[in-house]
């Protein structure tokens, strides 16, 4: 067999850390402005990655072929969101805001688009800082491979692999022939979302680096706040704005610019879109009732629920206070919705409506059978079939899913954790949710900081493997991998 | 289903399993005379009350043998644990010793599902005539009153195949050694007796009284956990300890597995060597494990922490739930270790609860083949059982038991903490009734009770057991609005 494409690897990870010190020109320019005093570790930290991404895509990458196979694919996805969230974290190392571990909690956390802080007031760090957490958010929440295959458009059938590497598992229709046309589509409509989102919470009457630091956390269902006590100092105005975004991130990219473009049959055909928008209005109403009938007062009932709802079934990881008295059934819903996550397609975490949804229907289709065993089903979505492998695949997805929570909360109490408190954490970090009051509810700490380092490496994995959806991480890890690659 | 001479049938079924019932009730008035303990009357009418019932149906509905109707057989496997189960409460509710129905319910529930949770938090003040009735629940419930009838009347004329299937976990139909379930069922009788007298005798010769040794053995082979004392097992001997080990990890072997092992078939072992391989494997890797972190954080003695911590693992692996030490107070991960073995369980075909080692081998092969097919796409490589390709069909059953039993495990827990129960408590509560093994965490784990669960919560943990013993799917289907149509 051929030898690793390493130089590929080189190149497509060297030019992402360019893209990344490129990005920190924001961060910089903000620190000039505020002269918030972190103007010299960022230029230090934009010099370092500009160099060694110049180093790796000029030097070891220049002769690169863009030819991938199908197992380096797993290998270039798995290693570039380990290389770049590493880069991603100096910032925050040289700045002394936080430890290298530390560091590297929060540059994960914020590429995987979990939100989970190790910062207990980010009121009191550096607004450029702020503003380079919000922005890793935002290049993760699309996908680092996505943002490649986008520039690079010699990639082509290798784009494929590595589009699939990164978004696995479900069937996707894509927006056009060519993959690097319909990758280039999904930014579009990030890019136009996240504008919109910024320019209406200006007029909202919000600062505008708070206002591109939320947005930016808001569309790619991020959840980093910038205040301590996370969003309920701002006006009912902007909650009600960050609900509405938050719900349009859980939609599938696809059908979104679907959405923009006026193609509003697509998004009728959707079953999936009917479903999302079911669970999320069933489960705020469900959670408003419950608020409203602990005499919590109606309208902040209400609201409430919407804002809380929206911001965990994307994934997203906002929270605000909660009314004085908290219901149960909230909890449960939370935590249901925690692990289901949204639509395919869309920048949130957790197993997807999707795939819930074929399940759902497969389990139907299985008692049936036991009352009518010679009878054949087929399970379909969107008056499609979904041909048998792709219901193993989804199985062993979910399977693996709930293997990782059990391994993950295992490890955790190994840390030090109570049982009950490590699989909610388990569960929101692999999620890619973060911060949730459910874990509040249950009496353990949300703060993540006092966490001992193991923890942290530990949720570090969990949030890496629920955003590669499992399987390129563990592609590399397997002894397959190895044992066949003679 | 509309057919009344099926419905007689099924009642003249269930007459002739509370005959056996009552019978074995009467074998309760024995400890009664001897012990003379003031129950013998109460005892006898339980008894004559059962029989009576018993004898009724079956003579009023003699000549309805035949049930033909695949559904009948569904519902029939779920009236029979309901119905032994309501009779089963008599002797509790004649001598008094429970203070409600529901708790009643509950005790008798848990014996006949041989679960082992208690709602007895003194249980060496009870009656012996009632120590012996949760004894016999056990040992008779543990094996599974369908296979005792099966093997008693041959003759029966129910669809012997599809009734077998709904009670003994069906992923068990891959590798049958037999086809004839009679047979079948007359080798797994001839071991289940034998080692119950083996072990009687062996308990005896190590220096127990016959009504430890029977009530022990009774609770022990069946994997049910019930005790005469308080403390379990705590205040045996050591031989006596590791003589019970012994029961547990034989009472989760598959039980044609030992008769043809005993019987020298060596050459028909090997349609079973993966299970019994990786069933082994786990009690010798999860000991290992408990066994250390017993020694490194309880500081007892190496001797100590290997009885402890081996007893318990089998314990919990084999779900059988005798408690030596109170394991709730023990290194948290250990104590996590033995609630996922309780949730993987034995293999199938023995009288353990859980998942079924079959299961967990399966789905964990087929992860495995699923990460392979992406590495190599083209690759064909089917899941293989003791050398044979498992069919796809076969997989994705399992896979959809695996994630019934996982919701089912999630929304036990979110009922109990809707019961009042807090989080640990109730996820070990719904893992310990839903496998089978009984004590779950807190305080109704280690040698607690389940006395101060509310009487909601005492249901939900009822339904679990039975839930937990048919496997789901047999009783999910009766709230499947299919099977009542016609």
């Amino acid at each position: 067999m051929r030898r690793f494409n390493y130089r590929l690897l080189a190149r497509l990870t060297g030019i992402l850390l360019l893209v990344m010190a490129a990005a920190m020109l924001a961060p910089l320019a903000a620190s000039l402005y505020y002269a918030d005093g972190a103007l010299w570790p960022l230029l230090l930290a934009a010099a370092t990655l500009a160099t060694i991404g110049l180093l790796l895509r000029n030097g070891i990458g220049r002769k690169a072929t863009y030819e991938l196979h199908e197992r380096e694919s797993f290998w270039v996805t798995s290693l570039v969101w380990i290389a770049v969230p590493l880069g991603g974290a100096l910032p925050y190392l040289l700045s002394g805001t936080a430890s290298f571990t530390n560091a590297a909690f929060e540059s994960f956390s914020g590429f995987t688009t979990t939100g989970s802080s190790i910062i207990p007031d980010p009121s009191a760090i550096p607004q450029s800082i702020l503003l380079w957490r919000a922005i890793t958010q935002w290049i993760g929440g699309l996908g680092l491979i996505l943002f490649v295959v986008a520039i690079l458009k010699r990639l082509n059938r290798g784009a494929l692999r590595l589009y699939s590497a990164e978004f696995s598992g479900t069937q996707q229709r894509k927006l056009h022939p060519h993959i690097s046309t319909s990758v280039s589509r999904m930014w579009q409509i990030y890019t136009l979302l996240t504008i919109v989102l910024t320019v209406l919470l200006i007029l909202a009457g919000n600062g505008v680096l708070d206002s591109v630091c939320l947005a930016l956390s808001t569309v790619s269902t991020g959840g980093f706040m910038t205040t301590p006590l996370g969003m309920s100092g701002y006006s009912h105005l902007t909650l009600a704005l960050l609900t509405l975004f938050m719900f349009l991130s859980g939609i599938n990219l696809a059908l979104l610019y679907n959405l923009f473009t006026f193609k509003w049959r697509q998004l009728k055909a959707s079953q999936e879109f009917w479903v999302y928008a079911a669970v999320f209005l069933l489960a705020a109403g469900s959670s408003a009732a419950a608020f409203g009938v602990m005499g919590n007062g109606w309208p902040r009932s209400i609201g409430y629920s919407l804002f809380h709802i929206a911001s965990t079934i994307s994934t997203c990881g906002f929270y605000t206070t909660p009314p004085p008295a908290w219901p149960f059934w909230v909890s449960v819903a939370t935590f249901l919705l925690i692990l289901s996550g949204a639509m395919a397609g869309s920048t949130g975490g957790g197993i997807k409506l999707r795939r819930l949804m074929t399940l759902f229907i497969y389990l139907r289709n299985y008692l049936t059978r036991m009352l009518h065993p010679d009878v054949v089903f087929t399970v379909k979505i969107d008056r499609k079939v979904v041909p048998g492998e792709y219901v193993n695949k989804i199985f062993g997805f979910v399977f693996l899913y709930i293997c990782f929570i059990i391994g993950g909360a295992f490890l955790l109490t190994l840390c030090g954790s109570g049982i009950a408190e490590a699989f909610c954490l388990a569960a929101a970090n692999i999620s890619n949710l973060g911060p949730s009051p459910l874990i509040n509810s249950l009496g353990a700490s949300l703060d993540y900081a006092l966490m001992p380092t193991a923890a942290k490496w530990v949720l570090i994995a969990l949030m890496l493997a629920g955003r590669l959806e499992i399987f390129a991480l563990l592609a590399i890890v397997s002894p397959s991998y190895w044992r066949l690659r003679r | 289903m509309r057919n009344p001479t099926e419905w007689k049938a099924l009642l003249r079924f269930l007459g002739i399993i509370l005959t056996a019932e009552g019978a074995l009730m009467a074998l309760c008035l024995l400890p009664a005379i001897h012990f003379s303990d003031g129950t013998l009357w109460r005892i006898a009418a339980s008894s004559a009350a059962t029989l009576a019932t018993g004898c009724g149906l079956w003579h009023t509905f003699r000549r309805h043998t035949r049930i033909n109707d695949r559904r009948m057989s569904y519902l029939l496997v779920t009236l029979l644990w309901l119905t032994l189960t309501l009779f089963a409460t008599l002797p509790f509710l004649a001598t008094a010793t429970t203070p409600s129905f529901t708790a009643a319910w509950f005790e008798a529930m848990s014996g006949v599902t041989s679960c082992g949770a208690t709602v007895f938090s003194d249980v060496g003040g009870l009656p012996a005539s009632v120590l012996f009735w949760r004894s016999m629940t056990q040992w008779f419930g543990g094996f599974g009153v369908v296979l005792l009838v099966l093997a008693l009347t041959p003759r029966l004329g129910i669809n012997k195949y599809s009734l077998y299937t709904a009670e003994a976990s069906g992923a068990d139909n891959t590798g049958k050694t037999t086809v004839r379930t009679t047979v079948t069922v007359r080798r797994t009788l001839a071991v289940y007796l034998s080692l119950t007298v083996i072990f009687i005798i062996l308990l005896m010769l190590s220096g127990m009284h016959l009504w430890d040794a029977v009530n022990l053995t009774f609770t022990n082979i069946s994997s049910g956990g019930f005790s005469p004392y308080s403390d379990s097992i705590a205040s045996l001997t050591h031989t006596q300890q590791y003589l019970l080990a012994a029961q547990m990890l034989l009472s989760g072997v598959n039980f044609t597995l030992l008769f043809l092992l005993c019987t020298f078939r060596w050459r028909q072992v090997r349609h079973k060597v993966d299970q019994v391989g990786f069933y082994l494997a786990t009690c010798l890797i999860a000991s290992a494990f408990v066994v250390l972190s017993v020694h490194s954080h309880t500081g007892c003695g190496w001797s100590d922490a290997l009885r402890l911590g081996t007893v318990q693992t089998l314990s919990a692996l084999s779900t059988t739930g005798s408690v030596i030490d109170d394991y709730t107070q023990w290194w948290t991960p250990a104590t996590f270790l033995l609630l996922m073995l309780s949730i993987c369980g034995g293999m199938a075909g023995s009288t353990s609860g859980g998942l079924k080692a079959m299961r967990v081998l399966i789905l964990m092969r087929n992860a495995r083949s699923i990460l392979r097919s992406r590495l190599h796409p083209n690759a064909v490589d089917p899941v293989r059982l003791n050398g044979r390709p498992v069919s796809g069909h076969i997989i994705n059953n399992v896979m959809v038991i695996f994630i019934v039993f996982g919701a089912t495990l999630m929304l036990g827990t979110m009922a109990l903490m809707l019961g009042g129960v807090n989080a640990t408590e109730a996820i070990g509560a719904s893992a310990g009734c839903l496998t089978g093994y009984g004590p779950g965490l807190g305080a109704s784990g280690g040698f607690g009770s389940y006395a101060h669960f509310s009487a909601p919560a005492l249901w939900v943990c009822s339904l679990l057991m039975l839930l937990g013993r048919l496997e789901c799917m047999t009783v999910i289907i009766l709230f499947l609005p299919r099977f009542w149509r016609r």
